[in-house]
């Protein structure tokens, strides 16, 4: 299991452009990718869900990758995260 | 199943009517990347010319953005919407938007979700283009979208299957 956190910065927070891409970035891996926000969990691999998460910028974010390619899943997530969000 | 499905091509098609009344047209045809690539899912877009959102099937609310821009919702036959009254929108916080519905509502179809200024959103500058989007359309095998025309809201846009 690789986990790391990430601080949301986007003044707008996880809304429905950065959550897309998110998701897109999370679907390219094998791995279980699960997210962590202040009002609960989400698959990341789902839209809806993630967006549910309505995670807003100082948010913290625990990013959990679980499976075979974890070690790059959580690398990727990670620098997606610092560009995008 | 839903109530809306009908026999076609031997598939038992699920409908999702248009949420808003106005001009039904290619997801492709909208700017933003975000939906005209189709990063969030398949799907259809209007632009509307009354500025009222409907329950475009019989759902339960999934959630409601607190600043009234968007809604999802879960249909009762497992289809997962996303309504984005404009685009960019979210930089609005909430102006020229009037919520109706609230997160958990059981809603039939028609009923009221929200209300929108069109004239005051597209002076601010926005362009006031709706996508309606299925989040989980990569789970239908069966994708028909119905664009190119003026819609009321409730008309069909969209017939899937799994």
């Amino acid at each position: 299991m690789k986990e790391f956190t990430y601080e949301i910065k986007d003044p707008m927070g996880l809304h429905a452009r950065p959550a897309g891409l998110l998701v897109k970035a999370a679907a390219k891996f094998a791995s279980t990718v699960t997210i962590a926000a202040p009002s609960g969990k989400a698959d990341a691999k789902r839209i809806m869900a993630v967006m549910r998460l309505a995670a807003k910028q100082g948010n913290v974010l625990t990013v959990t990758c679980e499976g075979a390619d974890e070690d790059q899943a959580a690398e990727a997530l990670q620098a997606f995260m610092a560009e995008n969000l | 199943m839903g109530i809306f499905s009908k026999l076609f091509g031997g598939k038992a098609l699920d409908s999702i009517g248009a949420p808003v009344t106005g001009e039904a047209v290619a997801i492709k045809e909208v700017s933003d990347p975000t939906f005209g690539e189709e990063i969030l899912g398949k799907g259809i877009a209007i632009r509307p010319t009354v500025g009222k959102v409907v329950a475009p099937c019989d759902a339960t609310v999934d959630m409601m953005f607190e600043t009234g821009h968007a809604v999802s919702l879960v249909a009762d036959f497992g289809a997962e919407i996303l309504i984005h009254v404009g685009l960019d929108t979210v930089n609005l916080k909430g102006e020229h938007y009037n919520v109706i519905a609230k997160n958990g509502d059981e809603v039939k179809k028609g009923d009221t979700l929200m209300e929108f200024d069109i004239e005051a959103i597209t002076a601010a500058g926005y362009d006031i283009i709706t996508p309606v989007v299925i989040c989980n359309s990569g789970d239908y095998t069966t994708f028909e979208t119905h664009v190119g025309a003026h819609v009321n809201a409730g008309d069909t846009v969209i017939e899937l299957a799994k």
